[in-house]
């Protein structure tokens, strides 16, 4: 009697344990993460001559999503002066994939950042212009408001710090600290207008491009070589897997063509 | 020499000494024992690599900590950094008022607590990375209470913004509260500034100065940290100035050319904070700016943690738990209307709300917290009063996407439609009734100046009574709080409605739907049952018969003595 109850119960718990081990690994597998872009592990700026220009366009395949007017719940005036739409697939004419960033997975010298630059995320009518911003590392990127109505800004950093600060109605600018380490693209949103959201990627080498309306880039000065030419997009992904193949020749052109479809 | 020995040695011991009391503040490495203790006891929410996935975790919200990001709520450390081990043992050992983190002080002993606190630091690598103490927020300075400080909190917390989520007078009903998410994108409500029995991290005015400075990481809850803070850099008087300005609906030159020197400074005092934080160099001076602008940060914030204090009363109302009867008081005349001041003169009961979770559907994360009750009655008529708190005014304009029905805030009033004769005759099932039927008052944010009797006896069980009785109903919602007034005649020619008699005791209970929070059918927050009673009126005899029987006593002891004594007095 007594061996048949232990043996019972042993079988009880294994019956448990195999149960919690199925369930641990059912929920690794569901745990579907953003992709993120790839940086390399050092980069020198260094001055480029006659560098190369790699240029090209994103388009869409597959059946286009109709673009989801976004329901304004708040603040009306000023934020629904406009019709606002989900900018997480826009898809221009000829199929032109915007806000889609591309860029080099591997280099490991080139160009410097351009100090001068303006690196500016407007809060306009209760949406972020742009959608999908660069910002170098150590560089600082500034906050417009000039709703006169009260955001949020917050960034969901995971490697750095992240940050959520009121951006109350009278400060029309707010500069952020510049971050550490490269990292991204990261989620931006506005706590207090729900509907609000853009992409932060912070990065640690001046070779990035987001497409524009007709989902075109251009990178620039780029040294002569071998690269590996990388995309992402919110929406649609990334080519991580396999990113294309790219030789720059000194002072030439290259171009590349990116067709992505719905993940 | 040999006494520098010694002095020199004794030195060495107490540098040691401190140390080691340093050392002592600190989790320890962690260790078998600490991973022992939480899986034992916190992987069932936690998770066992600490991602907030434990099996309990689907049924709560908030939702456990995911330890893995290294965002924590509660802690006395400055925005963006790390919290204290104190901290974390401060969380462990006190538990977090208003979700389903217990204190563990009863549980686990100190050391083992310690040991928790070490093993969870191992899931973020961010803890092993940081060589720098994280920085603590300094409570030096702190204003003391006072009118004068919650005035100057209370523009403030308009001007900051505060009120987009927390509402006009801290109810968390602010325009913002329904589409909250945390950084998980789990839903999330803002705190109810009126609860401080409610507040994760105490309703102490230093705490919610430190949530207020810090932030709660992973909330939508901001920092409001220096450089963030409404125009830093200023004095008080020149941003009372600039916001004037900038209410203006067009400037003049001079104006404009006032307002930009406002902002010039501002923008300097903001490019010193940045380059502090970027770990730049900054001269003496720019220091001392530096330090004048976080003075009037920290001042103000202290005064709007009183004024945040002030929202809330001193301690939690009190449940009806104990003393559980609410207690109908008698008016000669008229009832007071639904606005009438008399209800204030008179202290609400309250009776807390627990999530239902007898039947399917159930409802694990209650929003409503209670109800406030009072009540009126005169020769014919009774009347009541019903507060509540409901962060959104839901009236049926979605619908629930399992069942299709319309989603609404409701209350109902539960009674036995036969009063129970005596103390240990049955009452019926406290979930609207069983083999022995009860009677209800349903309300419903839709309807608001009506009142629907039901007899039910199930709660899946309910139906509208075919005669529906003269009810009176009045309500509002303002500012994240719901008032009903229903006045009803004690006696009603219905035989399925309860008739009220003065002096007996009427079991009474509540359910509660909030619409915004999927509450539909079962899924409701309830009581179990309460008594009501119509206070007898005190009779006027009362203050004829006890001193007439009074005086009869002292006389009659009076006698007694005379007799006695001269009974004594023959006898010798």
């Amino acid at each position: 009697m007594k061996t048949y109850l232990l043996a019972s119960l042993t079988l009880l718990l294994a019956c448990c344990y195999v149960g919690i081990v199925g369930i641990t690994f059912a929920a690794d597998s569901d745990a579907g993460e953003m992709e993120m872009l790839i940086f390399p592990e050092n980069y020198k700026p260094m001055p480029v001559s006659n560098g190369g220009t790699i240029s090209g366009v994103v388009k869409f395949e597959g059946d286009k999503p109709e673009m989801k007017v976004l329901e304004i719940t708040k603040d009306p005036k000023v934020c629904g002066a406009t019709e606002k739409y989900d900018e997480s697939v826009v898809i221009g004419e000829d199929n032109a994939l915007k806000n889609t960033i591309v860029y080099l997975i591997d280099i490991t010298e080139g160009k410097d950042f351009d100090k001068e630059a303006k690196l500016e995320i407007d809060q306009k009518e209760c949406k972020f212009t742009p959608h999908v911003q660069i910002v170098p590392v150590g560089q600082r990127l500034t906050m417009l408001n000039n709703d006169r109505v009260n955001h949020n800004v917050h960034i969901f950093s995971i490697i750095n710090t992240p940050v959520n600060k009121q951006q109350t109605k009278t400060r029309k600018k707010m500069p952020l600290a510049g971050v550490k380490k490269a990292e991204g693209p990261v989620a931006v949103k506005c706590d207090i207008h729900g509907w609000m959201s853009a992409w932060i990627a912070y990065v640690p080498h001046p070779y990035f491009a987001v497409t524009n309306e007709k989902g075109e880039f251009t990178l620039e000065d780029v040294p002569a070589g071998k690269y590996k030419l990388g995309y992402w997009h919110e929406t649609c992904g990334t080519n991580n897997e396999s990113p294309a193949e790219v030789t720059v020749e000194a002072g030439g052109t290259v171009t590349q063509e990116f067709t992505l479809k719905l993940k | 020499m040999r006494i520098r020995t010694i002095a020199l040695l004794f030195l060495l011991f107490g540098i040691l000494a401190v140390f080691s009391l340093a050392y002592a503040q600190n989790a320890p490495e962690a260790s078998e024992r600490g991973k022992e203790v939480y899986e034992n006891s916190c992987a069932h929410c936690h998770g066992v690599e600490g991602r907030g996935d434990g099996s309990a975790a689907e049924n709560l919200l908030p939702k456990p900590r995911d330890f893995t990001r290294g965002l924590y709520k509660i802690r006395s450390t400055e925005a963006g950094q790390l919290p204290t081990d104190q901290d974390l043992f401060d969380i462990i050992t006190e538990g977090m008022p208003g979700s389903s983190m217990p204190e563990w002080e009863t549980a686990l002993s100190t050391n083992d607590r310690w040991e928790v606190v070490a093993y969870i630091k191992t899931f973020y690598d961010g803890f092993k990375e940081n060589e720098n103490p994280p920085k603590q927020i300094t409570l030096e300075g702190k204003i003391s209470y006072s009118p004068e400080s919650v005035d100057i909190g209370k523009e403030l917390y308009v001007e900051l913004g505060c009120v987009e989520c927390h509402g006009n007078v801290g109810r968390g009903d602010g325009t913002s509260a329904p589409t909250l998410t945390d950084s998980w994108g789990f839903q999330t409500w803002p705190a109810n500034l009126t609860q401080g029995w409610t507040f994760r991290g105490g309703p102490d005015t230093e705490d919610i100065f430190k949530r207020f400075i810090g932030g709660i990481a992973g909330s939508p809850m901001p920092a409001f940290e220096g450089d963030s803070f409404l125009n830093f850099g200023l004095t008080s008087e020149e941003s009372k100035r600039l916001i004037e300005l900038e209410n203006k609906d067009e400037m003049t030159e001079a104006e404009e050319e006032e307002s930009g020197k406002f902002y010039e400074k501002m923008d300097a005092a903001v490019d010193i904070a940045l380059t502090i934080k970027e770990g730049g160099e900054v001269s003496a001076a720019e220091i001392q700016t530096y330090n004048d602008a976080m003075k009037i940060v920290y001042e103000k914030s202290w005064h709007l943690a009183n004024y945040v204090k002030s929202l809330m009363p001193e301690k939690q109302p009190e449940p009806a738990i104990g003393n559980n009867v609410l207690r109908s008081q008698y008016v000669q005349g008229e009832l007071p209307d639904f606005d009438d001041p008399t209800w204030e003169t008179f202290k609400a009961r309250y009776f807390p709300l627990v999530g239902q979770v007898v039947i399917e559907p159930r409802q694990f994360n209650p929003t409503i917290d209670g109800v406030h009750v009072k009540s009126f009655y005169n020769d014919t008529e009774v009347a009541f009063l019903f507060v509540w708190d409901d962060r959104t005014h839901t009236t049926a304009d979605e619908t629930d996407e399992t069942t299709g029905k319309p989603l609404e805030d409701a209350l109902a009033v539960q009674f036995p439609v036969k009063v129970p004769q005596g103390p240990t005759a049955p009452k019926p099932y406290f979930l609207w009734g069983g083999r022995l039927p009860v009677y209800l008052w349903h309300w419903k944010a839709s309807m608001p100046e009506q009142v629907t009797e039901l007899t039910a006896k199930g709660i899946n069980n309910a139906e509208a009574q075919e005669v529906q009785g003269e009810l009176e109903v009045k309500s509002d919602y303002t500012d994240g709080q719901y008032k009903l007034w229903v006045k009803r005649a004690l006696k009603t020619e219905d035989k399925k409605d309860l008739q009220l008699d003065t002096g007996v005791f009427v079991p009474i209970a509540f359910s509660a739907w909030d619409g915004s929070n999927g509450d539909v059918d079962t899924k409701l927050t309830m009581t179990s049952w309460y008594t009501f009673v119509l206070e007898p009126v005190p009779s006027s005899r009362r203050f004829i018969y006890p001193p007439l029987i009074a005086l009869l006593s002292i006389g009659l002891l009076f006698g007694l003595r005379a007799f006695v004594q001269r009974r004594n007095t023959e006898e010798v």
